[in-house]
């Protein structure tokens, strides 16, 4: 077990370092939505800034959990427990993906499109 | 009683106890959240632009409170650092910095909760929305309560068998005198304040039950004494006060089934009746959201016709035309044609709005949106001028002066409120997940407290020990962070 004897310097360093790079790691992630040239496709968020923003928060959140929740050098059993956890989180996105085939859907689908006639509207 | 494994790992699962305990604990926090991330991600996509309540864009929801948005973002991890620090400390005996760290800690969970009730004052007390009913919407803030009714009152009439009148809560300003309109010869009751009128109704009220039971029992016994045709149970279980001087009542309209030019009907059957003194809603607009209303019917949207300023609606689709260039080019670029969602999501049809030209009454900085809607106002020296008008009813009201406030007629709209999570399933989702991690936080420091302030026994006796603990308990804690750092983004930018 760890104890005075350990050096923690070299933890302390990482730390620094970990807390410093989750820091700029926000500022890019407020960057990417408040300035314009950094915006992936059209204007405003679109399935582009979705995966970038939430690619960047799941870097961030890496960091928080391998580090800082120790997650790096883990006992087997915490890795087993999370494997399950993971499963389980996959099975709740899961259910919504199911949502993308029920005939609910359908009816909504048909009021999509018009054929143009919006865009003529707007260029008048 | 000694409780085995809370140093030393056990053989077999090679973790201290608490720690194996932590994390099951946090799988299941796992489930917690990902659920309404879940709910988070379908409400999300299956929102159909123009069809269903839209969406908001973050950042035109949190305005200039994106940043408090990013500093929370800091502190949280800031708070997490501090957490992994402290434990360091325990590690290498370091009692003082230890302490040091946790209260560090233990202040950033204030700072951030402090920063989270600013968010939410805003949310709930400082922005509404009014959907016309022609769906389109406008953005801004209810001035002086006029969302309530206003009534100058010279009657009320109530049922002596329920709770306290609703419209007792109505009353703007002092107590009125109220005399009980009675029949003949019966006793003269006069009321003059709030407590006094609680203490004649209860007495009233139970009076009325009283004689409930009494007629009852006659009834019945009229029955059993064989009479043909017993007189019917009647005692009289509504009351009407009466003022002299008309006093104004101001009615919630959550609160009031109907009202008329001359009468109030609250929910709980009160009515009271009077003079109508003002019912129209005065808004302080900001912005106008057209996304319900379809491009080709746009320019006739009654939101026009409420605002009567021709040179903001002029602002409003120049701005509309300006993005929709921007849009364009970059489908053009691409050989594509722009998506139907796009052209009737905010980009388009959401946009400031600026009423009273030239007036100086938007300079003061409340408005974050002139550096977005700036390209849509250059060249509009030619300044129109449209002040607000409000009614005559509403010369008694009192608003700032700084901001060009509007008379909306109460018949016009269909839905208003706050930014309450009844305004729409963003808002219904960011406060129920906001609230939800804000528990976590205050839960978490309260736990992180409580090692600093009574840990010192359990550090002398086994450092190891309090080490674990602390341990554990910051596992909770970066939990919480990384559960915020997915907020941030989806709350706050996209």
């Amino acid at each position: 077990m760890a104890d005075t004897t350990h050096d923690w310097s070299h933890h302390k360093k990482v730390y620094t370092i970990i807390g410093v790079t989750l820091f700029i790691c926000t500022g890019i992630t407020l960057a990417l939505g408040l300035w314009a040239p950094l915006d992936v496709g059209p204007p405003g968020p679109t399935p582009g800034d979705y995966v970038i923003g939430l690619a960047l928060a799941g870097v961030k959140a890496s960091l928080v959990a391998l580090i800082f929740m120790h997650l790096n050098h883990e006992k087997g059993l915490i890795y087993k427990t999370l494997v399950f956890t993971f499963l389980f989180f996959i099975g709740l996105m899961a259910l919504t993906l199911f949502a993308g085939f029920d005939p609910i859907k359908e009816q909504y689908d048909t009021l999509e499109t018009t054929n143009g006639k919006l865009t003529e509207s707007i260029e008048q | 009683m000694e409780i085995p494994y809370e140093v030393t790992p056990r053989r077999d699962t090679g973790l201290y106890n608490a720690k194996l305990g932590v994390w099951l604990f946090l799988a299941s926090e796992v489930m917690l959240f990902g659920g309404l991330f879940s709910a988070y991600v379908f409400l999300r996509v299956g929102v159909q632009d123009g069809v269903d309540n839209p969406w908001p864009w973050g950042l035109n929801v949190h305005k200039d409170y994106v940043w408090l948005g990013f500093i929370n973002t800091l502190v949280l991890i800031f708070s997490s650092v501090g957490v992994v620090f402290a434990w360091v400390a325990l590690k290498e005996r370091n009692w003082r910095k230890f302490q040091i760290w946790m209260y560090t800690v233990v202040a950033c969970a204030a700072v951030f909760m402090c920063i989270k009730g600013v968010e939410y004052n805003s949310k709930l007390n400082k922005h509404h929305g009014i959907k016309l009913i022609d769906n389109s919407v406008m953005e801004g803030k209810i001035k002086d309560k006029t969302d309530q009714i206003r009534f100058d009152a010279t009657e009320v009439s109530f049922s002596l068998q329920g709770g306290i009148p609703i419209f007792l809560e109505s009353i703007d300003g002092d107590f009125p005198t109220l005399k009980l309109q009675g029949g003949e010869g019966e006793e003269e009751v006069t009321i003059e304040s709030e407590s006094d009128f609680k203490k004649w109704f209860f007495d009233a009220r139970r009076q009325v039950a009283r004689d409930l039971v009494d007629e009852r029992k006659r009834y019945r016994g009229e029955i059993a004494d064989g009479v043909e045709s017993p007189t019917p149970v009647s005692v009289s279980t509504s009351a009407t006060l009466v003022s002299a001087e008309p006093f104004k009542v101001r009615g919630n309209p959550r609160k009031i089934v109907a009202h008329t030019d001359d009468a109030i009907n609250f929910r709980d059957g009160t009515k009271v009746t009077g003079k109508l003194t003002g019912d129209d809603v005065i808004f302080e607009i900001h912005e106008v959201d057209l996304q319900l209303v379809l491009p080709q019917n746009q320019r006739d949207a009654l939101v026009w016709e409420v605002i009567d300023d021709e040179q903001a609606k002029k602002d409003f689709f120049a701005e509309q035309h300006r993005v929709y260039e921007e849009i364009k080019e970059y489908y053009d670029k691409k050989g594509e044609i722009i998506p139907e969602k796009m052209l009737r999501g905010h980009m388009l049809n959401l946009h400031y709005v600026h009423l009273g030209h030239g007036e100086g009454h938007h300079e003061d900085g409340e408005h974050k949106g002139d550096k977005e809607n700036g390209e849509g106002h250059e060249g509009d020296d030619e300044v129109h001028s449209s002040e607000s008008k409000p009614s005559a009813k509403e010369a008694d009201l009192h608003f700032s002066k700084d901001h060009v406030a509007i008379t909306v007629p109460r018949d016009k709209i269909k839905f208003m409120g706050n930014h309450g999570p009844r305004y729409g399933n963003y808002y219904a989702l960011y406060f129920t997940m906001t609230a939800l991690h804000g528990l976590h936080v205050v839960g978490g420091a309260l736990v992180l407290l409580y090692f600093v302030v009574f840990g010192k026994r359990i550090y002398l006796k086994n450092p190891e020990h309090l080490a674990n603990r602390v341990e554990v308990g910051g596992l909770f804690w970066h939990f919480v962070d990384l559960i915020w750092i997915f907020l941030f983004p989806l709350m706050y930018l996209l």
